[in-house]
């Protein structure tokens, strides 16, 4: 084997030690390549893209938080609170502290007085919430559970108690339709212009004042601005936001003990009543039955008792008094009285002879009165309240004339109370007739009209509002609620006066001899004695509306009371210079005269003997122009 | 011992560097843990450091070829420990990695570091072929892989794996061929799937799949990385200054006193404050690879170069954790995250390399 070089040791050496040197530069040189690399990623990251990770970081770590306002209060007319906000103790539960998380629930059952199963279905409930947000076991606590709760915080780490305002209906369910109620806003109500900047889970105005008023009641939002930490715990406030400013109060017209009067007076009926001021429109007392209570709305409402109130077939959430279109019944024979001495075609001195029947069109037309009123003039026929007399009368108007005048006295359209969705009610003639039927009108028809019945629908705001103008000799004036606003702390806003929407010239004639009929039928042995005071001098006309056909001439109470009539009965006192106007309305009451005299009356009673004590302040300086 | 003309053979670039980066990392800590519940870390740090530094006089006075003598008894201590805690050992955080020695809690595994490198440093230097034989390389993988299995038992995969570098420096640096490496990097290519189907944990796929997609779960595996992103890139140029760094004053930044201290630094000190520290690890690293070069024989090589291998190893997958460049591992940066086991062995592995470095001429 020739001598090869390359086995020499020295060449070994000098081969391996230059393999070993190329091989360290290699690494070394890996090595640099990699940390240039990260150098230049950390350049990308930090210079060039810094700007969006610092805008990130910011999001991480400042939190927007909303400061809601207060909502404004509402009180009556001499300020007595009706709906305020009240502290309300709500139960928490910090899940982050728990350690035994089934003695807690037993605990929590114990001195909450809440099923096991409960609990725990409210903490289940925030499964997907973040860990940190608390769970509220149970809301508005009474103060002795807070307050047992708040002295063991030591022993329960875990539980605490957070106080949050919440609206509060301090008469229950008095006056509850013209209150209205609150609730989340509904994503209808979020996209209306109306309600920018809100957001889903606000509460507003749902119902009543609440709603009509929500603007003035919300207040506006206020923020803050919070640093927070990784779990979302809030660590710091920074300087800057905007404090909230809470929702005007509203002082309404409402007097709370006529008011209430009403509700007792209305006991278990169903039903709806308006007592206004006829001298401006300022409603004095609304009712409306059945009836709901607002707080369960306050609440984080459970669907069961939403369902029920929305199901009822008896419509509690529902407004009689500016919702519900009823047959005025014989209240619309003030109407045609009006109509005939205003037009002329007849006189008071027009007599009549009632049978208890009249054969018009080939058809019979009972009266109320079995055996008939006998020969009867104009007031003695609005007192008694003679269907034939006014039978006869209709015929001789005609329908043109009826709607004409029916229209003239507010009837067919609304009365622009400040609540929504008040409803127009319907004054029928030839041309409704031909624009919703497709049918002409028949004098049949007429007949029915002019007492009341047929196709005629009224509203109680409209029958009040129409009261008032008898009463005052042909003004309408808007009816409202709100007296005046709280503009800031503690001031108020100048007290609305009346607004009148229409005057009609009526003669004075007419209006005598309409109102010496009212004055009858409850100071004559009239419908209306009920509602009588003395020295008072209370005018009224009742109505009784048929519900079914078959009711007339049968008295009221040998019926079910599913197909009894409705009773009406409006007016105003005293006769002379009203002070008070009024429409009261009793579902299936039966006769207006038995059913709704009474509580017209005994608001009425309360309505004067406040006036007597000087408990009202004297009458508010009037700006209507009393005719 | 320490001769007196060894003082002025000190590396004194290297020696500053390495203490300069274990005090910005103190005060890293510092801003880590002020005002919260782990507030007494930094000294704790500072103790630490300061038995390190021990631990490097120590290991720089005793001549490294007489360490390299007694790395058998070393390297069998360290297993013996690493065995002992696979029985007894006090599970932390879900792994067994810790002994208790009174008071204080240390890390086997982080000493097994520096003997491991003793041990196969020795190994390399006593061998007599020129090129790496099947036997060697066998006996590579056994020095290594035992403390790798034991630590990955414990489990801590993610302190094993920082051991593999001183297998692949080993066998690069003993003349492995370039044909075989490439055999070598095929082979755990073609074992992934055997790997993820039968050995990988169900947290450690999660964690993969993140990196390998970070939306993936951004709320869990992936908020980390997400976070530590943020925290860094939010530093900008100049960083949002000392203890003002939002990600990691408000916890939004994951493990910021450990694993992920390097992100809090970005924060505060923004790109010139990264860029300044990830210098001075390049600069121990440089160092220590000049000092293999210079080394008088083939254990101050391997040495000066394990070192290299484990220390810029752990560097780069921390700081590419922190920037999302990796999979989420568990690795302490060496000398700046929170840790007196993984500091101190940091600190006697430099001793070690200073070592060579003073003793690399010959008499």
């Amino acid at each position: 084997m020739p001598w090869d070089y390359r086995s020499s040791k020295d060449f070994k050496d000098f081969y391996e030690e230059r393999r070993l040197h190329r091989r360290i530069t290699f690494i070394f040189v890996l090595l640099a390549g990699l940390f240039l690399s990260y150098l230049s990623n950390l350049w990308y990251l930090q210079v060039v893209n810094g700007e969006n990770y610092r805008r990130l970081a910011d999001n991480n770590r400042l939190r927007q938080v909303v400061l809601n306002p207060l909502r404004g209060t509402i009180l009556d007319r001499a300020g007595r609170p009706i709906v305020r906000n009240r502290l309300s103790f709500n139960v928490l539960l910090d899940r982050e502290k728990v350690i035994d998380r089934e003695g807690i629930i037993r605990t929590l059952s114990r001195v909450l007085n809440l099923p096991e199963e409960t609990i725990r279905d409210r903490i289940a409930r925030y499964k997907n919430r973040p860990v940190f947000e608390p769970v509220i076991v149970k809301e508005d606590v009474d103060l002795s559970e807070a307050a047992y709760l708040e002295s063991r915080r030591l022993e329960l780490p875990e539980i605490s108690v957070a106080v949050e305002p919440k609206r509060s209906y301090e008469q229950g369910e008095l006056a509850a339709h013209a209150l209205g109620y609150v609730g989340e806003i509904s994503e209808t109500q979020l996209s209306k212009p109306r309600y920018a900047g809100f957001q889903l889970g606000d509460v507003v105005g749902k119902a009543g004042l609440e709603s009509f008023y929500d603007g003035d009641l919300t207040g506006q939002k206020g923020w803050k601005q919070m640093i927070v930490n990784s779990l979302g715990r809030e660590i710091r406030e920074l300087p800057v936001g905007r404090r909230p400013v809470s929702g005007n109060s509203l002082r309404l017209t409402i007097d709370l003990d006529l008011q209430r009067e009403l509700e007792e007076a209305f006991a278990d009926k169903g039903g709806s009543a308006v007592f206004l001021d006829p001298d401006s429109g300022e409603i004095l007392a609304l009712v409306s039955r059945p009836a709901f209570d607002p707080n369960i709305f306050a609440r984080r409402f459970s669907a069961a008792e939403w369902g029920s109130l929305i199901n009822s077939p008896a419509h509690p959430l529902q407004n009689r008094a500016i919702q519900s279109k009823f047959a005025p019944g014989s209240v619309f024979k003030i109407v045609l009285a009006v109509a005939a001495l205003e037009s002329g075609k007849a006189g008071p001195g027009r007599t009549d002879s009632c049978p208890g029947y009249a054969y018009i069109y080939g058809r019979k037309f009972l009266c109320h009165q079995e055996g008939g009123h006998g020969t009867i003039a104009m007031v003695e026929a609005i007192k008694k309240s003679c269907n034939v007399y006014f039978y006869h009368l209709g015929r001789d108007l005609g329908i043109g004339l009826i709607s004409q005048w029916a229209h003239n006295l507010g009837f067919g359209s609304r009365t622009g109370i400040d609540l929504l969705h008040e409803e127009a009610g319907t004054v029928p003639d030839e041309e409704w007739k031909r624009r919703t039927r497709k049918e002409p009108w028949y004098p049949g028809e007429t007949i029915s009209v002019s007492i009341g019945q047929g196709a005629l629908e009224v509203t109680p705001i409209q029958m009040a509002s129409f009261a008032a103008a008898i009463g005052n000799g042909g003004v309408f004036y808007r009816p409202f609620l709100l007296k005046s606003r709280e503009v800031r702390d503690g001031v108020e806003e100048a007290e609305r006066a009346g607004e009148v929407v229409r005057r009609i010239h009526l003669k004075p004639s007419t209006l005598q001899v309409v109102k010496q009929a009212m004055w009858e039928v409850v100071n004559q042995g009239g419908t209306g004695t009920r509602a009588m005071i003395p020295g008072k001098d209370v005018c009224g006309k009742t109505g009784t509306a048929q519900v079914v056909k078959a009711s007339a001439g049968v008295k009221s109470e040998k019926l079910a009371e599913s197909i009894r009539d409705n009773a009406w009965f409006v007016g105003f006192a005293p006769r002379d210079r009203p002070r008070i106007a009024f429409a009261v309305f009793v579902e299936r009451g039966g006769h207006g005269g038995e059913a709704a005299a009474p509580i017209a009356q005994r608001v009425m009673l309360k309505f004067f003997e406040k006036q007597e004590h000087h408990e009202e302040p004297a009458q508010i300086a009037r700006t209507a122009q009393h005719p | 011992m320490l001769e007196r003309r060894s003082i002025h053979n000190i590396d004194w670039l290297l020696a500053f560097s390495v203490l300069a980066i274990a005090a910005i990392g103190a005060g890293m800590v510092y801003s880590a843990t002020v005002g919260g519940p782990l507030s007494g870390l930094a000294g704790k740090q500072a103790v630490y450091l300061l038995i390190g530094l021990l631990a490097l006089v120590l290991a720089v006075s005793i001549d490294y070829h007489t360490l390299s003598e007694l790395s058998p008894i070393l390297y069998g201590t360290s297993v013996v420990l690493l065995i002992y805690l696979l029985f007894f050992g006090r599970a932390i955080a879900n792994t067994r990695g810790w002994l208790e020695l009174g008071p204080v809690n240390f890390q086997p595994a982080e000493m097994a570091k520096v003997t491991t490198l003793l041990a196969l440093s020795s190994f390399m230097s006593r061998r007599r072929t020129a090129e790496l034989g099947f036997s060697n390389m066998t006996s590579i993988l056994a020095i290594v892989g035992l403390p790798v299995l034991l630590i990955a038992r414990q489990p801590d995969l993610g302190t094993a794996l920082t051991f593999l570098p001183l297998i692949a420096v080993a066998a690069f640096l003993g003349g492995i061929r370039v044909r075989t490496i490439a055999i070598l990097v095929l082979i755990p290519i073609l074992a992934l799937p055997l790997l993820w189907n039968h050995y990988l944990q169900a947290y450690q796929k999660v964690r993969v799949l993140t990196f390998l997609d970070p939306a993936r779960d951004p709320k869990g595996a992936g908020y980390q990385v997400l976070q530590s992103k943020i925290a860094v890139g939010s530093g900008g140029l100049v960083g949002k200054g000392f203890l003002e760094g939002t990600q990691g004053q408000l916890n939004f930044l994951p493990a910021q006193h450990t694993d992920f201290i390097f992100a809090l630094l970005a924060e505060e000190r923004g790109f010139l404050g990264s860029m300044i520290v990830l210098s001075l690890y390049f600069v121990v690293i440089y160092r220590c690879i000049a000092i293999a070069r210079s080394a008088r024989d083939r254990l101050g090589v391997f040495l000066a170069m394990g070192m290299v291998a484990l220390f810029a190893c752990q560097v780069l997958i921390n700081i590419g954790v922190v920037v999302g460049l990796m999979p989420t591992t568990g690795v302490p940066l060496p000398l700046m995250s929170y840790g007196g086991s993984s500091l101190i062995s940091s600190l006697a592995g430099m001793g070690l390399v200073l070592n060579v470095w003073m003793r690399r001429l010959v008499n």
